[in-house]
């Protein structure tokens, strides 16, 4: 995330960046079309081209710290809002996305391939497929003993009060997962980009079988679209 | 266009999620300067997303938007509502419409704005007059006569029964979780496949 943002706000302040100067020049993407003169020199060039991607990661003074601080209590106040769903405004869904953005704010600070390698597949993976099929359980079990889906009273859960934690439990270890799981996972998928041999976005030469020919033309048109909007 | 649609929903939802702790109805407010400065804060917003020609500066004034939308939704006392549209609408949609600019050419425009495009401007212009034509008989904001909050078979119903049915206090997650369980896991069900599509489109067998 940090790197493809100062990248995008560095192309309006035409920084002079040597590691990128050179890098662009030896690729020379973009290097024959007509730029304006503000974006003439250092920096042309499409933000996925090697180039870019192989920037590294730039560690900022004010965003570490920061997040640092911030992503504690963030987290906390995601847990609070996921647990205290019962009595207070939230439930899982608002809590899942809060402690999702905390993930989006760590890798911000951090760089997303390195948080991309802390927190592994598995891990959201797990939450996501795990959420989905906590609430399908919570729901399945009361069918088991005779009753309806999500049937809360006839839940087995011991002293306390079934119908008040069955609720609980569907959104602390249903949604809130689930909500969780898949917006990481988007924020990784989209940090990633469509996958092609090259590894890269919306190159449409690769021809080698039917279905790269497809990948081409959904790559058009995905940029057709972001075009006109 | 989209800003009056989404004020119009926005009072609307209000009303019935301002009911749990305060079982005294609203009085019929008077437009106060906070609330006149946030609508026009949000429609000011929308215009911009909608005319701005660089797509970063659209997708950041959407967030600012969404921000907005999410105080009015407070300010109507429907937290629930802004808590999702503050967390999913200004912060996750953000982030990955960013995410996916940087993933994309980025072009430079010399004019700030979009010129306006007179065929849709003049459709927009007919649909916001017909919505405007209806304004006289919605309620007034926070109206205790108005039919979402004083119908007894629905939303008086679930304030009165929420806590004996279900023994939580917030009437919104009662009808989520338990009065609309199904519909929820449908919901949590459609969450989780967009995962999985997402996954597909892009041609990857991992997410991290």
């Amino acid at each position: 995330m940090s790197d493809a943002v100062d990248d995008t706000d560095m192309t309006d302040t035409a920084t002079d960046d040597p590691v990128d100067a050179t890098a662009d020049a030896s690729t020379d993407e973009g290097a024959g079309e007509e730029l304006p003169p503000h974006r003439a020199a250092p920096r042309s060039g499409r933000l996925d081209s090697d180039a870019r991607q192989g920037t590294p990661y730039t560690e900022s003074q004010v965003i570490m710290p920061t997040v640092k601080v911030v992503a504690p209590f963030a987290f906390t106040f995601g847990l609070f809002i996921t647990f205290h769903g019962s009595g207070s405004p939230g439930g899982g869904f608002q809590g899942g996305a809060i402690m999702a953005a905390v993930v989006f704010m760590i890798a911000f600070a951090f760089g997303i391939e390195s948080t991309r390698d802390w927190l592994a597949n598995t891990v959201v993976v797990a939450l996501a497929v795990g959420g989905a099929l906590a609430f399908a359980g919570i729901g399945l079990v009361p069918v088991a003993l005779g009753g309806a889906f999500l049937q809360y009273d006839l839940l087995p859960i011991p002293i306390l009060d079934p119908v008040k934690y069955g609720m609980e439990g569907v959104e602390v270890i249903g949604i809130a997962p689930i909500v969780a799981g898949v917006l990481m996972g988007l924020f990784f998928l989209l940090a990633n980009g469509f996958a092609t041999e090259n590894g890269g976005f919306g190159n449409g030469s690769l021809d080698e079988d039917g279905s790269l020919d497809e990948d081409g033309s959904l790559d058009g048109e995905s940029a057709d679209a972001g075009g006109d909007r | 266009m989209t800003g009056a649609l989404s004020l119009a929903g926005g009072s609307a939802a209000a009303v019935p999620a301002s009911a749990g702790p305060l079982s005294a109805a609203p009085v019929v407010a008077q437009v106060t300067a906070i609330e006149a400065s946030l609508l026009a804060f949000v429609v000011l917003t929308a215009l911009a997303t909608a005319f701005a020609r660089d797509v970063l500066a659209a997708v950041i004034v959407f967030g600012a938007y969404s921000l907005g939308m999410a105080a009015l939704y407070t300010f109507y006392r429907a937290p629930d509502v802004a808590l999702t549209e503050a967390a999913i609408s200004a912060g996750v949609t953000t982030v990955l419409l960013l995410l996916t600019l940087a993933k994309t050419t980025r072009i430079d425009h010399e004019a700030a704005f979009e010129s306006v495009n007179l065929p849709a401007a003049g459709a927009a212009g007919f649909l916001f007059a017909g919505l405007l034509l209806t304004m006289g008989d919605i309620p007034a904001i926070g109206s205790p006569d108005a039919p979402v909050w004083s119908n007894p078979d629905v939303t008086q119903w679930y304030l009165a029964e929420t806590y004996a049915q279900t023994h939580v206090e917030n009437t919104v997650m009662a009808v989520l979780a338990a009065f609309r369980g199904f519909d929820t896991f449908g919901e949590a069900v459609v969450v989780f496949a967009g995962g999985i599509a997402a996954l597909l489109v892009l041609h990857r067998e991992v997410f991290a």
